[in-house]
Parts: structure tokens; C-alpha cells; sequence
């Protein structure tokens, strides 16, 4: 490029991009930086096993281990008697897992790879979906921890199977929105990390992880504490997997897909809002 | 690149906001960077250098000001930043060159070229956790200048490595300027900067104070370090 040619072509760097386009620009950002993302996802896979042993087998034996645990518990302490909860504890684990993960890696993703864009400039929105595709492919390797049930608990394969990865997907994309949203405090006021931590421990038992959706409505019933339970993003994802793994026809009212959906999509468009406007300006504080 | 009225200022810390200090960053810096051109930036500790490199990069958004540029920019910044430990020297040089905007043919086609200069041989595909700082510089310098942005921004990382790898980087970096790049580069390194810069500028507080031939600039720089 000529020396003219440059000067004509000179743009600012900090243009003002409108507001409600911003969830649109976001994905257009993903998307022309998908070959950057691919990279990251294989850089923090790589990172994750590559001196482990055992590698890619951990994704499936973590979830496998802890189902042990947790069966024991309530089958040996607390005994219930029903044969399936085993591949209901490892269904409620692949799940909060991955929006336990979505979350925490995006809202961390502003000073975790502060050393990344510290270089060039590139969308700062990648290092918060990196972490969470990453986590995806994990979900989906965990999820093989399965198949032995089918063949030791004789389940049924349907098509309902199909709506697993749907599930798994709208607990990434609610974790990942909800992680733009508190990226730029948590680089700001590191607290907030460990407030997110206490919050994603807690939510662990919150969650329909070591209970189920059946096992809350024969005790609390449709009332306002059914709805309080709707508040929290992970209930339907979670419950919605689990059906469909056991082929059982779900109990889900409307409303409370209504309210998942829309926590999803509110969680998204605020997080990619507050994140463009705010990211920025936070790193220069790391 | 043109940068206007360009203020950033850094937060004092909150158990200082009750004496006097003057915050650091840089203040109302307007410059303009030509094409071709090689800029040097010199200034004591903390006047703001690799602040205005960092803005210039688009790294951080200024408080006010307007920065307009065009084309590629890429920062050179430290040994080894932005480098993982687990991955190769093979790997990091593929993530580096899209974090720059390349494609995977773009790098394929550069990826040996990358290798031949950085030296390493066979340790560029082992862990960069296994390399020496200087064999971190050599791979950081091999990619920084091949994937020839149209400006590179260079933070005190040329004088890494030995007396030969230090001779090729600044050939490499004059190759650059010959092939019309543009570079910006901060260095306590005077001597590099009197041969390869076009124009000086002294930064003090976070504002320029100097800005002309290298030479002038220099000596005013030398005058400034025996004030204290």
C-alpha cells in the first residue's frame, strides 16, 4: 500500500457500533474469526491431557467416578431403591458440568488471555467462546460415559436421543451469555470470581444434578416453589436431557420452557451488550 | 496511523487516592505515522511507552482522543507473550498467525520460513516450556516480522538472544522497512535506534516532550537523564 493509498483508507479503531445490533456483530465477529477459535479449541484440549496418561478418557471417566460416588450415597445412606439413578446422576453431571464450565471460563476469559490480545487486535468475544466450545466437545466426549447403561439398564433407543445435544447446547449458550455478562466486572473486581465460585458450588445442589424434576414435584408439587425451581436455568436443560436419555415423555409445563428459552436468549443479547460496551476499557486494569 | 489528542489514563491504586499522585498512562499524544516510516520512541521507566504501543495496537481504547489507522497491526511485546508452555514452537507459531488475522494457508505457506529464522531445528516441535528465554524470543521475533503486518509495533525485544540471532533480527527488521513496512519501536538500545529510525520521539509523564531527527532527540533524552 502506498503512502496516499494508507491515509485514504485510515479508519478509527474505536468507531461506535449501535447497540442493538450488537448480538449480530458478535456472531459476524465468531464467525470471521473461526479459524483463531478452531486453534484455541485445540490449543486448551491439547493442554488439558496432553500429559495425562489416561488423555481424552478422563472426559468420560470423571463423570463415571463421581456417579459412583453420589450412587453410593444415596442408594447405601439415603436408600432409594430406583435402578436408573446411576445414568440419571451421570446425565444431571455431563450437564451442569458443561454450563458450570461455560460460565466460569467466559467470565474469566478477560484475564486469562489478557497475554493473547495483548498483540493484536482481535475480538475479545473469541477467548470467551473458545473456553466454552472447548467445554462443548468435552460434554460430548462425557457423554459416551452412557452407553454401558444401555446395555446394563436395557434403556430405549429413540429418536428423543436427537434432543441430548439440543440440551447440552442450550446450557452452553446460557452459561457462555450469563459469562459475557459478568466478564467485565470479574476482570474489574476479581471478587466477583469468587463469588461466582460459591455460587456455581452451591448451585451444584440447587440443581437438578443429585435430585430430579420427579423427586421435586412429588414433594413440592406445581405451587410458587415449582416456579422459584424455573428461576434456575440448568432445571429443563437438565430434565430435557435426562427424558431423553431414558425415552420418557416429558413433564415440563410450557411456561417453564417459555421462562429456559428466554433466560437463554436475555442472558445472550444483555451479555453481548454489556460485554462490547465494558470489555474493553476492563483489561486495561489487568 | 494517525493518533489525536490520544488520553489514557491508569486508576491510582485505592490506597493512594489520598496522597498526591499523579496517575500514569499517556496524555494527549497526537502523532501521525507515515508509511514506510520507522519511528522510535525513547523515555525513562514508566513515562508511558508501552502504553502508547498498546493503544496503538488497538489493545486498549484511549479515555479521549481519536486513533484512525488502516491496515494490519500487530505488537511485539515481551518474551515470549502470549506463547503456551504445552503447546510446540509449530503450534504457537499456527495460533499466533490467526490471532493475526491469517489463514491456515497463509501460515502453511510461511511455516518454514518461520522455522529457518527462529533457528531451533528440531526443538521447534517440541514444548515451548522446554526453550531457553532467548530461544522464546528468536520463535516470538520469527512470526512477529513474518507475517509482515503493514505496521509492527516493537516493544524492547530486539536486543534478545546472541550477537548473531540480535544482527539477523535487525536485518529482518530493515527488510521490513525496505518492503515499505511501517515500525514503530521502543528501545533503551540508543544506538540501534540513531541507525534505524527515521524520526525520535521522547516521552516524559505520558507526554511527548521531543519529536524530531534522531539525533536532536537523543541528545534531548541525554539531557533529561542528567537533570536527575
Amino acid at each position: 500500500m502506498s503512502q496516499g493509498e494508507g491515509e485514504e483508507h485510515l479508519v478509527p479503531l474505536w468507531g461506535k457500533r449501535s447497540l442493538h445490533r450488537l448480538p449480530f456483530i458478535v456472531l459476524g465477529d465468531l464467525f470471521r474469526s473461526r479459524n483463531l477459535l478452531k486453534l484455541l479449541v485445540k490449543r486448551d484440549l491439547n493442554a488439558r491431557y496432553r500429559r495425562a496418561y489416561l488423555g481424552y478418557t478422563w472426559a468420560v471417566l470423571e463423570p463415571l467416578l463421581l456417579a459412583v460416588v453420589y450412587t453410593f450415597i444415596f442408594t447405601i445412606l439415603v436408600g432409594s431403591s430406583d435402578p436408573l439413578y446411576p445414568v440419571k446422576i451421570v446425565v444431571g453431571i455431563i450437564g451442569w458440568t458443561m454450563f458450570a464450565r461455560s460460565l466460569t471460563t467466559s467470565a474469566k476469559s478477560l484475564s486469562s488471555s489478557i497475554n493473547l490480545f495483548q498483540f493484536a487486535r482481535v475480538p475479545k468475544t473469541v477467548f470467551a467462546t473458545s473456553g466454552t466450545l472447548t467445554n462443548a466437545v468435552l460434554a460430548v466426549i462425557s457423554l459416551t460415559s452412557l452407553i454401558p447403561f444401555y446395555f446394563i439398564s436395557d434403556l430405549p433407543i429413540t429418536f428423543n436421543l436427537l434432543l441430548v445435544p439440543f440440551w447440552l447446547m442450550v446450557l452452553s449458550f446460557t452459561g457462555w451469555g450469563i459469562g459475557l455478562l459478568l466478564a467485565p466486572i470479574a476482570c474489574k473486581v476479581p471478587d466477583v470470581l469468587n463469588l461466582i465460585s460459591f455460587f456455581i458450588r452451591a448451585g451444584f445442589f440447587l440443581s437438578p444434578v443429585m435430585w430430579t424434576y420427579d423427586m421435586f414435584n412429588s414433594r413440592f408439587g406445581e405451587g410458587w416453589h415449582a416456579v422459584v425451581a424455573h428461576l434456575n436455568p440448568t432445571v429443563i436443560p437438565i430434565t430435557g436431557m435426562r427424558d431423553a436419555v431414558l425415552g420418557e415423555p416429558s413433564m415440563i409445563p410450557t411456561y417453564a420452557y417459555v421462562m429456559c428459552f428466554s433466560f437463554a436468549l436475555v442472558g445472550y443479547v444483555a451479555g453481548t451488550i454489556v460485554f462490547e460496551r465494558k470489555a474493553h476499557s476492563a483489561v486495561v486494569n489487568v | 496511523m494517525r493518533l489525536d489528542g490520544i488520553t489514557l489514563e491508569y486508576p491510582v491504586p485505592r490506597q493512594y487516592r489520598k496522597e498526591d499522585i499523579q496517575s500514569s498512562g499517556v496524555r494527549k499524544i497526537s502523532l501521525e505515522v507515515k508509511q514506510g516510516e520507522v519511528l522510535g520512541i525513547v523515555g525513562r521507566n514508566g513515562s508511558g511507552k508501552s502504553t502508547l504501543l498498546k493503544i496503538m495496537a488497538g489493545v486498549f481504547p484511549p479515555d479521549s482522543g481519536i486513533i484512525s489507522s488502516w491496515g494490519s497491526v500487530s505488537l511485539l511485546a515481551g518474551v515470549g507473550v502470549g506463547f503456551h508452555k504445552e503447546l510446540t514452537g509449530r503450534e504457537n507459531a499456527y495460533l499466533y498467525g490467526a490471532l493475526m488475522g491469517r489463514t491456515q494457508t497463509q501460515i502453511d505457506e510461511l511455516i518454514d520460513e518461520i522455522r529457518s529464522f527462529a533457528e531451533l531445528k528440531h526443538h521447534f516441535d517440541r514444548p515451548i516450556r522446554t526453550y531457553s528465554s532467548g530461544m522464546k524470543s528468536r520463535l516470538g521475533i520469527s512470526v512477529a516480522t513474518a507475517f509482515k503486518p503493514d505496521l509492527l509495533l516493537i516493544d524492547e525485544v530486539l536486543g534478545v538472544g546472541d550477537a548473531s540471532f540480535r544482527k539477523k533480527s535487525e536485518e529482518r527488521v530493515k527488510e521490513m522497512i525496505a518492503e515499505s513496512g511501517t515500525v514503530v519501536i521502543v528501545s533503551h538500545s540508543l544506538g540501534l535506534l540513531s541507525s534505524i529510525c527515521s524520526r525520535i520521539i521522547l516521552l516524559e509523564n505520558g507526554s511527548i516532550v521531543s519529536s524530531g531527527e534522531p539525533k536532536q532527540t537523543l541528545n534531548d533524552y541525554s539531557s533529561l537523564l542528567n537533570l536527575d
